[in-house]
């Protein structure tokens, strides 16, 4: 068994992230922590709906550090409830760090 | 090893024979170039007489002092400062982390009679303003981070022996009763002596780990371990390996740890979340004892990180399931280092009978995992029946009872409690002596233990123990609307899941019972940091309770599980959902009747 990394190099440039690739990334994440399918994962449920607890949200910031090298409170999980959300917020996130390093 | 008065006697001599050798590193964030803050045995115990001296002046010898730190070197001066003095440690996770609020932590300074708080100077304020609001005002707090706080020089050794208290562990009991294992230098010692005779640590054994410094497998296990042996323990906190869990890993490979432990949760997350990427360049070959304790030990989870493992180093052999808790200090049975875990399939339906059979061709079977065996000169294991109190032969499961100089005295100020737990008596076999009732159930084969699950109604969940009535509580303060509940955890063969039935009043509710449940979820998915993939509402009158009031959470499993519980709404985690159809099928099949209710409807 093994996990592949998402493509590292794709997502330190941040061209490309729109809502909907970073939902369908946090759908895949989600799903891990909380042993389900991505499919099973609506992006307007809140991620509570699914079992979401303080280790899965660690989780999530971890996964999010390492892939977008972006540093988040794993209370963002509770602020931003719900994959959309979420995703909204991540755009916006690394919108601001793209424009940063420009 | 030479033989010691007490604990603080050990660690002032390892102090004199290591000198400047590190006892602790100690990596804030991150491992991998990172530089480790150094904690040579000298510091240490030149730091320990500073803390322990101001204790001794300020009169604290003999009294509890509870220990608010974030993970780090800060926790271990005054832990061994405490000991120093002859007062007694009361570590506590530091409020504010991971969801923890400052109301469990006011039950245990309550419980204990805290003199004093130890902590550091950028929570001392928050602290401070606590024990004010809290009406605590004879304890003083003191951060113990910024220079000096005593006078090395003028502390007195406190004479200390076996029997005086070294710690109080506030691991059991719930938010509103908190107990306190009352753990003596001389269960200390002699439970340090069964660590290392249980696993062959040496004085050369590197450890190391993430275990929050306030549990007991961590500081047991990760602190006191390296100190009794006099070697070093390489550290990074809990939230550092939650957030990545490869820099576990990591920490094994770039300090060639030799032991580390943590319940199956964590080795779990690594088969789970560790990328090929992270994985590359880390040789685990170093790696010889992996504890795997403190919630159930699952076949899978071995497997599956043996597996994903092996090819960087990791050792079939080192995957050391155990078994122990704080009432005995910590460990009390291990893996023989001789060999790899004991696997053994049995016949299911045997097994829910009590008893080891089979496995059978074509009937299910399930997987047992042993926690090893205890050692003759340590404990002693016997297997009880809890309402007849008449021991069991090998292949019967009962509950496990154990006795051995490793076990406690008993809970702080709990004597009803401490003569039904601590004091038990085999029928029979009176003579004997006392023995303690764990609570957890088990069944002895060939010397090997395996734990089959809890007499008690607490819940293992990601190293936690979960108490029903906490939940329950916590959730019934959600919301007016929301009546009693019962909270309790199912096994869907891969893991434990917590299942939540609470009963509602609809028409107070109004119609949202939808975000009500899934309020209910958030609450539980932060504040005790559990998943909640299972919420049923219920009607008023459907949790059942005997005469006395007493909610029967085990009865309302049953009837979870037989898909007789019906909901007005409910929210239900696929594995669970499975297996109540599964077992309501089941159940029907063998009844030759339809279940009272195919299973609830889901919802969402």
């Amino acid at each position: 068994m093994s996990v592949p990394a998402t493509d590292r190099t794709a997502n330190n440039e941040h061209t490309a992230h729109t809502v909907e690739s970073l939902s369908s990334w946090l759908a895949d994440r989600i799903a891990l922590y909380l042993k389900r399918t991505p499919s099973e994962i609506s992006p307007t449920v809140p991620l509570a709906e699914y079992g979401l607890d303080s280790v899965a949200a660690l989780s999530l910031c971890g996964d999010i550090e390492e892939d977008f090298d972006l540093v988040l409170e794993p209370t963002v999980a509770w602020d931003y409830p719900t994959v959309e959300a979420l995703a909204g917020h991540l755009v916006e996130e690394l919108g601001e760090m793209g424009g940063e390093n420009r | 090893m030479a033989e010691f008065g007490s604990f603080a006697e050990l660690v002032l001599t390892r102090s004199d024979e290591r000198g400047d050798k590190d006892a602790f590193l100690f990596l804030a964030d991150g491992v991998r170039g990172k530089e480790p803050e150094r904690l040579p045995y000298r510091n240490l115990d030149r730091a320990a007489k500073d803390i322990a001296s101001w204790l001794q002046e300020r009169g604290l010898a003999g009294r509890q002092v509870l220990l608010l730190y974030p993970s780090g070197l800060d926790f271990v001066k005054a832990f061994v400062g405490c000991l120093y003095a002859g007062a007694v440690a009361v570590p506590a996770p530091l409020p504010s982390e991971q969801g923890q609020h400052f109301r469990r932590v006011s039950g245990i300074v309550r419980d204990a009679r805290v003199g004093a708080v130890l902590t550091l100077a950028e929570h001392a304020p928050e602290v401070e303003a606590w024990l004010a609001a809290e009406g605590f005002s004879d304890v003083a707090c003191m951060p113990t981070d910024q220079g000096t706080v005593g006078d090395a020089d003028a502390w007195r050794d406190p004479a200390l022996g076996p029997e005086h208290l070294a710690f109080l562990q506030y691991t059991s009991g719930s938010t509103s009763a908190p107990k306190g294992v009352m753990v003596s230098h001389g269960n200390l010692l002699a439970n340090e002596a069964a660590i290392a005779r249980s696993t062959g640590n040496t004085p050369d054994t590197m450890i190391g780990g993430w275990l929050p410094f306030y549990h007991d497998m961590g500081l047991i296990g990760h602190i006191l371990q390296p100190l009794w042996l006099g070697t070093t323990s390489v550290l990074i906190p809990p939230v550092s390996f939650l957030r990545k869990p490869a820099r576990w890993l990591e920490l094994v490979s770039e300090y060639g740890v030799h032991a580390s432990g943590g319940p199956n949760f964590a080795y779990d997350l690594c088969v789970r979340r560790v990328t090929d990427a992270q994985l590359e360049g880390l040789d685990l070959s170093t790696w010889r004892t992996a504890c795997n304790g403190a919630e159930p030990v699952r076949a899978e989870t071995l497997r599956a990180f043996t597996e994903r493992f092996g090819p960087h180093g990791f050792r079939a052999e080192t995957m050391f399931p155990c078994y122990g808790m704080a009432e005995t200090t910590l460990l009390v049975t291990g893996t023989p280092k001789t060999r790899g875990a004991l696997l053994r399939e049995v016949d299911a339906a045997g097994l829910e009978q009590g008893t080891l059979t089979g496995p059978f061709l074509g009937a299910p079977r399930r997987t047992l995992v042993s926690s090893g065996v205890a050692l003759a000169e340590d404990f002693e294991v016997r297997i009880v029946d809890p309402e007849t109190l008449a021991e069991q032969p090998d292949g019967r499961v009962g509950e496990i009872w154990v006795r051995g100089a490793s076990v406690a005295s008993g809970y702080w100020e709990r004597p009803e409690v401490n003569a039904e737990i601590f004091g038990a008596r085999i029928a029979g076999q009176e003579e004997l002596g006392a023995w303690l009732r764990t609570g957890d159930m088990g069944v002895l084969g060939g010397g090997e233990l395996f734990v089959t699950g809890r007499l008690k109604e607490m819940v293992l969940i990601n190293g936690r123990n979960i108490y029903p009535y906490d939940v329950e509580s916590a959730v019934r303060g959600l919301n007016p609307a929301i009546g009693a509940g019962a909270v309790f955890a199912v096994d869907t063969g891969g893991q434990e899941h917590l299942v939540v039935i609470h009963e509602i009043r609809a028409a107070a509710a109004g119609d949202d019972l939808k975000s009500i449940a899934t309020g209910i979820q958030r609450h539980i998915g932060m504040e005790f940091a559990v998943p909640a993939g299972s919420v049923l509402l219920v009607r008023p009158g459907t949790v059942r309770r005997t005469t006395s009031g007493k909610i029967q959470r085990t009865l309302m499993r049953k009837l979870f599980l037989q898909g007789a519980v019906t909901a007005l709404h409910s929210v239900l985690d696929p594995s669970v959902r499975t297996l109540v159809e599964s077992a309501a099928a089941e159940a029907a099949g063998a009844a030759g009747t339809p279940a009272t209710d195919p299973a609830m409807a889901p919802v969402g």
